[in-house]
């Protein structure tokens, strides 16, 4: 209520102080709740004319970070070029770059030229995990991480579209810079509002497949108008080349003891024989699950069946013959570098203490993620456990053996850690061995998945 | 507050209007549960989070009403106090210790000479504890080991009810992009609570009370946001405060993409469990408040005192003067302010506020312990009042026959 004429951010907006309805401001601008006001990614382009306005700036709280590359690599000419071509268009558009094209690098040059307080914003949690591990090894300096579980703010800080909304409403302003990754998700609705609400006159998005026009339009966003337009694409061929290893894989069945077995065998009776007699594939398909969910609000048989289904995937989850193979593998191959996926967190966690070795949920902290994934790498660890299934795009550690323990995963998601789970060490052949329960459901869905080979990818 | 997957299931589309199915506070069956429920956390008490949440799915069985359970589970879990248990050293810290000396085998073997218990009882020693201080240490920091350290407020049936419905009306509102609300008293709490809550307001007089809008910063751009329902539903339990108001939020149904109403009013049995400002912000408040009525209560004089009866509405914020005198007769009205604290923010907030009301028919009472000069106040539109200890009451009254329209 003071009568200096000043611009503020709030909440993702910008506010106009000590100027009237009378007085004619930029279109952007509304007249609102007695004050001037506008979203605040306008804000890169009203920069310049607050001056002229007679109107004192108070939006920017960023800091210049005094930042040192310990990254080393020489960049590749085109990410030289990209990184020219988005400077050249001050500052502010998207990159496309094919999948495996240093898009994390081009970022990381891009934060080291402007040395102002950024964020990056990426689209899953094991992303946000892995931006964060590469910015705190880059730069060598504390990043903040911005999600459900931890909220640090640092200059630098990693978050997701999904959290970046309240960091963005109550900080905005403290970011110059803001990077989008895998830009390809902003027209979403809730995740396109936090790139209006975002003042930062710097923005970069980077992505691997650009969305067609029609897929930025119809209630939702344009990145275009939100970030600004591609400023360059690497054509594909400019690439080199990347192996994947070859491996074999081993499956290997367990028997429930006997306990277990008489448990399994009732709660199927429960599940298959309601499964069977409402018929819920034919009438449902592949969406037998959801309704499934859907009835047993209200239908007592239907619950029935759902809990039988929710024990027999924890029975299988952690039936004692997997702990025992685990065991023998351990032993087996106790000079190698491992890696152990679970179905679920508690028998993730079992296995960390049952053989003291390192566990990551998504209740792992970045920090703690970061160090367990580093030292593995270095050896100082042999073997860790994760009940996550490391999703696209996410660097794998280096593993000469696998153990996937469980067959309850769908195929997709089979095929990406078998894709993605072994890199070539040297001429060894790396192994996966998936432990799965006889006669039992588990048994069933293993035979259903065909194996395939991914021998390279070129890029 | 309750999770969304907790209310959902509890909402009916009845036309464009969405209801919430309330549990009845004297229905046996409810009761019945939530008699368990509570007696179940009691004995919980020093147990772990993830032990609770196994005893209510233990508690929950194959019964369909499993939806409520969790929601009276998560209302008693919520009001009480969950601690972390102390380590010999952070476990973060810990688990790195432990690990770096791993993995161990189910059996030592040349390889592998230490057993698990061997290997913890050394890391045990080596930090003076035991192994099983060591085991229990080792993921202290994860939610579901936070133990149980006060069970929090003496739950009845009936009060633990109460507030799960509580719990559920306000939660409809996540899905809100906007709430309007008429309201005719309790101006002080209503307004108190908007700021803490951050939500954005426009108001009108209505009908001898207020017509109030609230929504966010973003909302005249995006006018379908939902951002701010969790910010609407932290806010309800302020108006609940009231004696009399309605409220219209229109809310995202879950069930479709169509935009339904929400409606509730003072009429509902619901109680709210925040607090409500004090009678008297302060002692020369209440002290003036006094000497009136000693002076000219019962109606023996021409005035009648009120307290924060109206609200000056100014752009983006609101002021509430203390006092309004209001003829018997003619009913004309003064406005009464205090200025009794002596904070440079205080009175420079209260003075940018009086200044931007304009009102002429203010008095602005001022304490000269404040040292608020005569200069300082010379573009103050209403009347200013000197006193040394206390108000002069006589003066006071002379100033509001003045000046009262």
């Amino acid at each position: 209520m003071s009568h200096e004429r000043s611009l503020y951010f709030q909440g993702g907006t910008l506010v106009i102080n000590g100027v009237g309805a009378s007085e004619a401001m930029p279109e952007v601008f509304r007249w609102v709740k007695g004050h001037w006001r506008c979203e605040a990614y306008h804000y890169a382009r009203l920069r310049p004319m607050l001056t002229g306005l007679d109107i004192q700036d108070t939006v920017p709280r960023w800091q210049t970070i005094d930042l040192h590359l310990h990254d080393t690599r020489e960049p590749h000419e085109y990410q030289l070029a990209a990184l020219s071509a988005w400077e050249q268009a001050g500052q502010q558009g998207s990159i496309v770059l094919p999948t495996g094209a240093g898009k994390t690098f081009v970022a990381i040059h891009a934060i080291h030229n402007v040395k102002r307080s950024a964020l990056v914003v990426a689209p899953t949690l094991d992303l946000l995990h892995q931006w964060y591990a590469r910015l705190v090894n880059a730069f060598q300096m504390e990043v903040g991480v911005y999600y459900g579980a931890e909220k640090i703010v640092h200059p630098l800080t990693v978050t997701t579209y999904h959290s970046a909304g309240d960091l963005i409403a109550h900080q905005g302003n403290n970011f110059k810079l803001v990077i989008y990754d895998e830009v390809h998700h902003l027209p979403a609705p809730s995740w396109g509002e936090t790139a209006l609400m975002t003042p930062a006159p710097l923005r970069l998005g980077l992505t691997a497949t650009y969305p067609e026009a029609h897929e930025q339009s119809d209630g939702r966003w344009q990145i275009d108008e939100l970030i600004g337009p591609i400023v360059y694409e690497v054509p594909i061929n400019d690439l080199t080349g990347q192996q994947l290893a070859e491996y074999r894989t081993e499956r290997i069945r367990i028997d429930l003891t006997e306990p277990e077995r008489t448990a399994y065998e009732t709660d199927y009776a429960i599940y298959a024989g309601f499964f069977r007699a409402r018929n819920l594939r034919r009438t449902h398909g592949k969406n037998w699950l959801m309704e499934l969910m859907r009835l047993s609000a209200f239908d007592a048989e239907a619950r029935r069946a759902l809990l039988a289904r929710q024990r027999i995937l924890r029975l299988l989850a952690g039936a004692e013959g997997k702990f025992a193979i685990l065991d023998s593998l351990l032993r087996e191959y106790s000079h190698e570098q491992t890696l152990i996926f679970t179905e679920n967190n508690t028998v993730a966690y079992a296995i960390a203490r049952r053989h003291l070795i390192p566990v990551i949920t998504h209740e792992t902290s970045a920090d703690e993620r970061k160090h367990i994934l580093e030292a593995y790498q270095l050896g100082e660890y042999r073997a860790i456990v994760t009940s996550r299934v490391l999703n696209e795009g996410v660097d794998v550690p280096e593993a000469k053996v696998a153990i996937v323990l469980g067959g309850t995963a769908s195929a997709r998601e089979y095929i990406q850690r078998l894709g993605r789970v072994l890199r070539k060490v040297g001429n060894r052949q790396a192994v996966l061995f998936e432990v799965i329960a006889r006669q039992t459901t588990e048994e069933g869905k293993a035979q259903r998945r065909k194996p395939r080979r991914i021998a390279h990818a070129h890029r | 507050m309750l999770t969304a997957d907790l209310i959902r299931p509890r909402l009916r589309v009845r036309g464009d209007t969405l209801h919430v199915e309330l549990l009845s506070p004297e229905n046996r069956h409810w009761q019945a549960s939530a008699t368990d429920l509570i007696d179940l956390f009691q004995k919980l008490s020093g147990h772990t989070s993830g032990e609770w949440e196994t005893a209510v799915e233990q508690l929950e069985g194959e019964r369909l009403d499993y939806v409520v359970l969790r929601g009276l589970a998560k209302v008693l879990s919520d009001g009480a106090t969950w601690v972390t248990r102390s380590s010999p050293l952070p476990p973060a810290d810990l688990r790195r210790l432990v690990f770096g000396r791993g993995p161990v085998l189910d059996e030592a073997d040349l390889f592998h000479p230490q057993s698990r218990a061997m290997l913890l009882q050394d890391i045990a020693a080596e930090l003076g504890t035991d192994i099983i201080t060591l085991e229990r240490s080792l993921f202290a920091d994860l939610a579901s080991e936070s133990v149980l350290a006060e069970v929090g407020p003496a739950w009845t049936p009936e009060s633990l009810i109460t507030r799960y419905n509580l719990e559920l009306t306000r939660g409809v509102l996540y899905w809100a992009r906007l709430m309007e609300v008429e309201i005719y008293d309790g101006y002080q709490d209503f307004w108190r609570y908007l700021k803490l809550f951050k939500l954005m307001f426009e108001a009108k007089p209505y009908q001898g009370g207020y017509g109030v809008t609230l929504d966010g910063p973003i909302s005249p751009f995006v006018s379908t946001t939902t951002r701010y329902g969790r910010q609407f539903a932290a806010f309800l339990p302020a108006l609940l405060l009231g004696e009399r108001w309605q409220m219209r939020a229109t809310v995202k149904s879950p069930f479709s993409d169509d935009w339904l109403r929400y409606e509730l009013n003072s009429t509902s049995p619901l109680t709210s469990h925040f607090k409500r400002s004090g009678e008297f912000d302060s002692r020369m408040e209440a002290d003036f408040a006094a000497e009136f009525i000693e002076k000219f209560g019962e109606g023996r004089g021409q005035w009648q005192l009120s307290r924060e009866d109206e609200v000056l509405l100014l752009e983006d914020t609101v002021m509430i003067p203390d006092f309004a005198f209001t003829h018997q007769k003619d009913g004309r009205r003064a406005l009464l302010e205090i200025m009794g604290f002596w904070h440079p923010d205080y009175l420079r907030r209260k003075l940018a506020k009086v200044r931007a009301a304009g009102r002429s028919d203010l008095i602005l009472l001022v304490y000269e312990g404040v040292n608020l000069t005569a200069e300082q106040l010379t573009d103050v539109p209403g009347e200013v009042l000197y006193f040394k200890n206390k108000p002069v009451l006589k003066d006071v009254m002379a100033l509001v026959e003045r000046i009262a329209k």
